[in-house]
């Protein structure tokens, strides 16, 4: 078993990465929760954005941060685009539906990524931000700024988005479509405009999260598309319903599955981490369910 | 009113007990017709398609074979019972993996660790399916996503068996790595190609003995409406775990086959987002014709060949998958099956009428 000094570093990326899961699964939840569509391309999309920033700044010559701009706008208009087109026209489908159209979005933007950036021939790229130099220590623990940012953001997005849904006017309008879309419709809340922002607002999340987990983890196409699947555990734990849930749960996600990482036992198994949990919290909310008798094939 | 009685009272007695005669003529004449050209169409694949193609070629039509079945089990989940599994490629590597162990440790007949692997994988399946059968769609969806990414994790770090000792049958150190043994009566490509359509033509045949038995209507009832199953006295809990039982026993089947004609199995092969490109292909395919099957089976093997030969990036393969599935979804609510034969006998009744005006123009003329 390894000691207290082994597992400090891992804490702190567990904390950072937990905070970007956080990201991700407020987006999802919120989403979910205005639409009724659960966004499995969020990892997909994001992956994009940080390529694309990458592309602007290490190949163009751009300014790192309008390309880190370029990123989160590709995000969250590419997100809107999708929800504007397939989003409305599914809208009638169902969860299982919508679901699986997005899993078709990602794997046309999981092609074009490995079309334009080809992972073959060991090519690697990096997604450095201005933050990753520069840090702290506590108690002989090094910290970066961008461990705090992840962290950070997580934890501001979370709070800004509950403050957001409960006292803002558009934050109510998502709140009563959550509930029943066709009566909020029948009292003049103007639903598409409420939509196109839950879509919007999601895209913009992903393409923050692409960038930092392409600066914590890794900028590869198929790595950043399927961390998506960490995010969905939060929120499964939250029943896609609550973002302090789906919070709480994503920094336990990610602390879980780093600091696994020293113990030569579980190592090999840490990325199970988000599975394992996912299926339990499905399991244990399902407990006492009969079966169902809805359909909600495809 | 006089003249309309008779034809009211005729009618029930006379009317549907000789169309629904008519009907069943109709339809066993157009059996016995399909069945033929099934039967030219695998005497043609099994006999010509060998000596026609390059070796290359056959080996990847084995792999159709083989994946027309694991698109077979997965259409049944989806198309017939209206479950979706976003699990099934990790339930084909679970297969692969039971057949390599089995082929590497034990002598038995090949056919035997054929029957083992998909009664093994069959029992895993189910094991799964039990607990999972309590979630709805989207739920359903999500859980067998997360027990792949599960298996695959486990199947990533205790690597597929080599010929090594142990529970395990993998030796990270092995130099000289011995293939995967294959029946005695297919050693060559061609031969394991044969081997691989009659095992398909198997499975097909035994979900075809399904879905016209007793199981089908059960699950046909249970996809139309599960209360209404519910009602009509059916056990849709039982007919459920039945459809998972079937479709990982097939499944576990090809996960056989596999190991046969890859004959060396690597985690790296067996990806969470197989299952993902599983469920598109058998969505554009078609979930609801066993047809379907053999469709889907060519996107995923025969298209990736082509496109390799050609020299063309298989990424744009990932990319039209994509855009099938949102195809399917938004202007085929029911899947291509379904609005093919229908814009079909459209295209067929138009000719039709046009053809017949024709005829009869010139009849009159």
């Amino acid at each position: 078993m390894p000691s207290w000094q082994d597992f400090q570093p891992f804490i702190v990326t567990g904390l950072s990465v937990g905070g970007v899961y956080a990201l991700s699964g407020v987006g999802m939840v919120v989403l979910y929760r205005a639409t009724g569509v659960l966004f499995l391309a969020l990892g997909a999309v994001g992956a994009m954005g940080a390529l694309i920033a990458w592309q602007l700044i290490n190949q163009s010559g751009v300014n790192q941060y309008l390309g880190f701009l370029a990123c989160i706008a590709f995000s969250g208009l590419l997100t809107l685009a999708y929800g504007m087109v397939f989003g409305a026209a599914l809208s009638r489908r169902g969860p299982l539906i919508n679901a699986t159209a997005t899993l078709g979005l990602a794997l046309i933007l999981l092609g074009v990524m490995d079309l334009l950036w080809t992972s073959s021939g060991g090519q690697s790229r990096a997604i450095v931000l201005p933050t990753d130099n520069s840090g702290f220590m506590i108690s002989q623990i090094q910290v970066e700024w961008t461990n705090v940012i992840a962290l950070g953001f997580g934890l501001v997005v979370t709070i800004v988005t509950g403050a957001f849904l409960r006292f803002t006017k558009l934050g109510t309008a998502m709140r009563a479509m959550a509930n029943d879309r066709e009566i909020t419709a029948t009292l003049g809340v103007p639903v598409r405009r409420v939509e196109a922002a839950a879509w919007f607002g999601c895209g913009i999340l992903s393409g923050i999260g692409g960038l930092l987990l392409a600066d914590l983890v890794a900028l590869d196409a198929s790595t950043l598309t399927f961390l998506v699947l960490y995010a969905l555990a939060a929120t499964l734990v939250a029943q896609l319903r609550s973002i302090v849930v789906a919070f709480v749960a994503a920094v336990v996600v990610g602390l879980i599955e780093e600091m696994l990482t020293p113990i030569q036992s579980l190592t090999n198994y840490r990325d199970m981490t988000p599975f394992v949990i996912a299926i339990a919290a499905l399991l244990w909310q399902n407990r006492h369910a009969t079966v169902s008798l809805t359909r909600e094939g495809i | 009113m006089e003249t309309r009685a008779p034809e009211v009272t005729e009618t029930p007695s006379g009317g549907p007990a000789a169309g629904s005669g008519r009907w069943q003529l109709s339809l066993s004449s157009g059996d016995a017709r399909r069945a033929g050209v099934i039967l030219v169409l695998v005497l043609l694949v099994l006999f010509l398609l060998p000596s026609i193609v390059s070796d290359y070629y056959v080996v990847t039509s084995s792999q159709v074979a083989t994946y027309s079945i694991v698109a077979l089990g997965l259409g049944l989940l989806v198309g017939r019972v209206g479950m979706v599994s976003l699990g099934q490629a990790a339930v084909l590597a679970l297969g692969a993996w039971v057949s390599a162990r089995l082929l590497f440790g034990t002598g038995l007949p090949f056919e035997l660790v054929l029957l083992l692997a998909g009664l093994i994988t069959m029992v895993l399946g189910t094991l799964v399916g039990l607990p999972a059968l309590r979630m709805r769609g989207l739920y359903l969806a999500l859980i067998t996503l997360m027990l792949a990414g599960a298996i695959t994790v486990v199947l990533a770090t205790t690597n597929f068996p080599n010929g090594g000792h142990g529970f395990l049958g993998y030796n990270g150190s092995a130099i000289h790595i011995p293939a995967i043994r294959r029946p005695g009566i297919a050693t060559t490509d061609a031969a394991f190609f044969r081997y691989s359509v009659v095992v398909a033509l198997i499975m097909f045949a035994l979900v075809l003995a399904h879905l016209r038995g007793r199981p089908g209507r059960a699950w046909a009832a249970i996809r139309q409406s599960e209360s209404s199953a519910l009602a009509a006295g059916i056990n849709t809990t039982f007919y459920k775990l039945w459809a998972f039982a079937l479709a990982s026993f097939i499944t576990g089947v090809a996960g056989g086959l596999l190991a046969g004609s890859t004959r060396y199995l690597y985690s790296i092969d067996f990806q969470t987002q197989d299952s993902i490109t599983l469920l598109a292909v058998v969505l554009m395919g078609g979930a609801y014709s066993l047809w379907g099957a053999v469709v889907a089976a060519l996107f995923l093997q025969l298209l990736p060949a082509l496109l390799n030969s050609w020299g063309v990036s298989a990424d744009w393969l990932t990319i039209l998958f994509g855009i099938g599935v949102l195809q399917v979804l938004t202007t085929a609510p029911r899947g291509v099956v379904d609005q093919l034969p229908r814009d079909l006998a459209k295209l067929g009744r138009f000719i039709g009428r046009n053809v017949g005006r024709t005829a009869s123009s010139k009849g009159a003329s």
